[in-house]
């Protein structure tokens, strides 16, 4: 018999199936909200423009001055530097290392969430910004003029950043499951991955430049950034400033290939939550077939990616499937512009999945990340920088009602707030409102099936 | 805009339908099967080494039914299986006979009986059914026994007690006890979601996870507690490591061939692994509901 082993590395815990009695209300609850939203609806945009107003001069001064871009570039490329010197020199155990958890739990995890709250706080930390834009002034400098660019290929638009969102992902959940023990992602792996996608995305903003690569092809840059469209607060020429919540999200999917970066994200979550509930009997089918031919962690790579693939099929399918509906409503315009148009609309549920799928890995193991981890960052035993290595994780902060209310509440709260920004996309797009609104039972339908799905894996017991 | 209204309706029809198919089977428990190959075990005698077939236990509503079949069996014989609480690998096939009251006897409905005949072509088959439910993770395995032909004549029902007996009571002179020839592993010799106050309750029985060879036998072993109950259970390795049980954070040294056990309050809810620290490899998985 083969064991197969566990997705997370990190989790050796993992949250109780949500009852029944809860999934039927968090259900009925969606569809009541739908229906309601249906019928209560306004009838005019109201997110299609920001009402961006700057806030005090003196904020703005601060925050963006360069010395404080210095300074937190700085902060990045030192983090960055530590986490990849961890993995690296530090111990195997991918619990009592530094760079697990700071890579794919405090960042990874941690940014989509503070930056929904607080707008794009990872531009300023963004290590490879940094040394970019320190790389571009030295040129400077030096050369007296301009680096010259190549012009970025706009028909690419954010694809490259999609693909390496789930890339990021599949590093960290079918890469990290090989030798067929719960072991999962070594360090060090993750520190040479590291490494080599700096020396890459480097390599892109020499071509191509700094800020045009952070906006179409950088990961992360691309990926927190998504979600730092739905708060109030964004810098517009330089200044800091508040506007409407949600409405700078309406402009973000223009650029060829933001669909896919959307739909990437719910897809590595769904397959995240999925590979150990579901789809875990058709896994175990697909492996037991290839690890004739193929060795034993190559087999359950390969299966995996075909899965993680599958995911993002079917995910983008469904997308595609309401994009067309609502192309057959009367006065709808082009197919190419309603699948640009209704992107944006699916970052909320991105989000709901990501809160809904980690919130408790992220309450658990950034206990570790400040305690233990921050002092003895190798996890060798050799250091105790702040007098912390030796505490634990207190599993005691959550019982299992309170993360089965977050979790249902966030997948309820994205629900929502998609369908608001689809129904305020289509005022926009037709001219009749009623037109909108029947068109509008299409993105419901796809939204229901996501919030459904989210759901549904929560309650799925993998018993 | 009654119109409108009616769409609405109509379309919020069909997304209820949506979301119950969608959204339904979340809770599948009517139903459920568990079935494992019949395969001969070692000491069969001769004539039934050649014993293969398939046993299937199903739970619906309270209920359980047991079926089995068999071929390779020796041609027109009389034949018994039991439904046994442990799983096939170890040493003693099965371990004990299953039982639905741990103080009460040991004959049918209190344990799972099939008796049967095999054809003359050396295949046979039996079903069993019970109006009381397996609880999950009991049904070890079934295994097969030869009949001798005098506690046939005895009285049908007293077959596993005759097998005990005889068993027991080994004297020289007597035939040899009627073997163990065949078992299917069902849901296999470890402490598969035995609550332990039930496992308590049976008698103080504490579910037992044995590592041979490295690995867990049976699979990883499931442990399933209430919030407030007493987590009990043995770790048994034939490799030194540590036991660590995730969560609640306690760790253990288990030497080769060695015990511990393990007895704390469920106070953190969650599903816990608990592994052999240095290997990495996952022996268990505690659940502790609120």
């Amino acid at each position: 018999m083969n064991l197969l082993p566990f997705a997370h590395a990190l989790a050796a815990r993992q949250d109780l199936p949500i009852p029944a009695w809860l999934f039927a209300w968090g259900a009925s609850i969606v569809l009541i909200v739908s229906f309601v939203a249906l019928s209560v609806a306004w009838r005019r945009p109201r997110f299609e423009e920001t009402r961006w107003r700057p806030l005090g001069a003196g904020p703005s001064r601060v925050l963006l001055s360069l010395p404080v871009q210095a300074l937190c570039g700085l902060v990045g490329v030192f983090l960055l530097g530590v986490a990849v010197y961890a993995g690296l020199r530090g111990t195997e155990a991918p619990d009592r290392n530094f760079a697990l958890t700071f890579l794919f739990v405090t960042c990874w995890l941690g940014f989509p969430v503070l930056s929904a709250l607080l707008g794009d706080v990872f531009r300023p930390f963004n290590p490879w910004r940094a040394v970019g834009r320190a790389a571009g002034a030295g040129f400077r400098a030096i050369a007296g003029q301009q680096p010259a660019h190549l012009a970025y290929p706009e028909r690419l638009g954010r694809w490259p950043a999609a693909i390496g969102l789930i890339a990021v992902v599949w590093l960290e959940i079918v890469y990290g499951t090989s030798g067929g023990v719960a072991v999962g992602l070594e360090p060090e792996a993750a520190a040479v991955a590291a490494l080599l996608y700096s020396g890459y995305t480097l390599a892109m903003m020499a071509v191509f430049g700094v800020e045009k690569w952070c906006d179409r092809g950088e990961v992360f840059s691309v990926y927190f950034g998504m979600f730092s469209q739905l708060g109030c607060f964004g810098v517009e020429d330089g200044r800091l400033g508040l506007r409407r919540p949600l409405a700078a999200a309406t402009r973000w999917a223009t650029p060829f290939g933001s669909a896919a970066v959307v739909i990437a994200s719910i897809a590595t979550t769904t397959f995240d939550g999925a590979s150990e509930g579901p789809l875990k009997g058709g896994i175990e089918t697909v492996f037991d077939w290839l690890s004739g031919p193929f060795a034993l962690d190559t087999a359950l790579r390969l299966t995996d990616t075909l899965f993680l693939a599958a995911c993002f099929g079917m995910v983008g399918l469904v997308y595609m499937l309401g994009v067309r509906g609502m192309r057959s409503v009367h006065g709808a315009p082009s197919l190419q512009k309603l699948r640009v148009g209704f992107a944006h609309t699916l970052i909320p549920i991105a989000l709901a999945y990501l809160v809904a799928h980690y919130f408790s890995l992220f309450v658990f193991q950034e206990q570790a990340q400040f305690t233990y981890l921050l002092s003895d960052p190798l996890g060798t035993g050799s250091t105790d920088l702040f007098g912390t290595a030796s505490s634990g994780v207190d599993y005691t902060v959550l019982n299992a009602n309170a993360i089965w209310y977050v979790q249902v509440g966030a997948l309820v709260v994205g629900h929502v707030i998609g369908l608001m920004l689809a129904h305020d996309r289509a005022l926009a797009y037709w001219p009749d409102y009623r037109d909108a609104s029947r068109s509008q039972y299409w993105m419901l339908a796809v939204m229901v099936s996501f919030t459904c799905l989210g759901l549904y894996l929560l309650s799925y017991s993998n018993q | 805009m009654r119109n409108v209204i009616r769409t609405a309706s109509a379309l919020a029809a069909i997304l209820a339908a949506f979301a119950l198919v969608a959204c339904g089977g979340s809770n599948d428990d009517q139903t459920e099967a568990v079935s494992g190959q019949l395969k001969a075990l070692p000491g069969a005698p001769t004539g039934d080494q050649a014993v293969a077939g398939e046993a299937t236990l199903e739970r619906a509503d309270g209920t359980t039914t047991v079926t089995l079949t068999a071929t390779g069996l020796e041609p027109n014989s009389a034949y018994v299986a039991h439904l046994h609480t442990g799983g096939c690998d170890q040493g003693d096939p099965g371990g004990p006979h299953f039982k639905f009251n741990a103080e009460a006897g040991d004959e049918p409905p209190n344990e799972v009986h099939l008796e049967f005949r095999s054809g003359a072509d050396g295949s046979g088959q039996a079903r069993a059914s019970s109006d009381r439910e397996v609880p999950a993770g009991e049904a070890g395995s079934i295994v097969v026994h030869e009949a001798d032909a005098e506690h046939h004549t005895a009285g049908e029902e007293s077959g596993a007690e005759a097998v005990l007996v005889h068993e027991g009571h080994h004297h020289p002179e007597e035939p040899a006890p009627p073997a163990k020839i065949a078992c299917a592993e069902l849901e296999g010799g470890h402490a598969h979601g035995v609550s332990g106050e039930e496992a308590a309750s049976r008698g103080g029985k504490v579910p037992a996870v044995v590592v041979r060879d490295g690995e867990p036998v049976g699979g990883v072993a499931e442990l399933e507690y209430d919030a407030g109950e007493e987590v009990r259970f043995e770790v048994t390795s034939d490799v030194a490591d540590e036991v660590h049980v995730h969560g609640y954070d306690l760790l253990q040294v288990i030497p080769a061939g060695g015990t511990v056990s393990f007895d704390f309050p469920a106070e953190i809810e969650g599903i816990f692994e608990v592994e052999l620290e240095q290997r990495g490899l996952q022996i268990a998985e505690l659940t502790v509901n609120p």
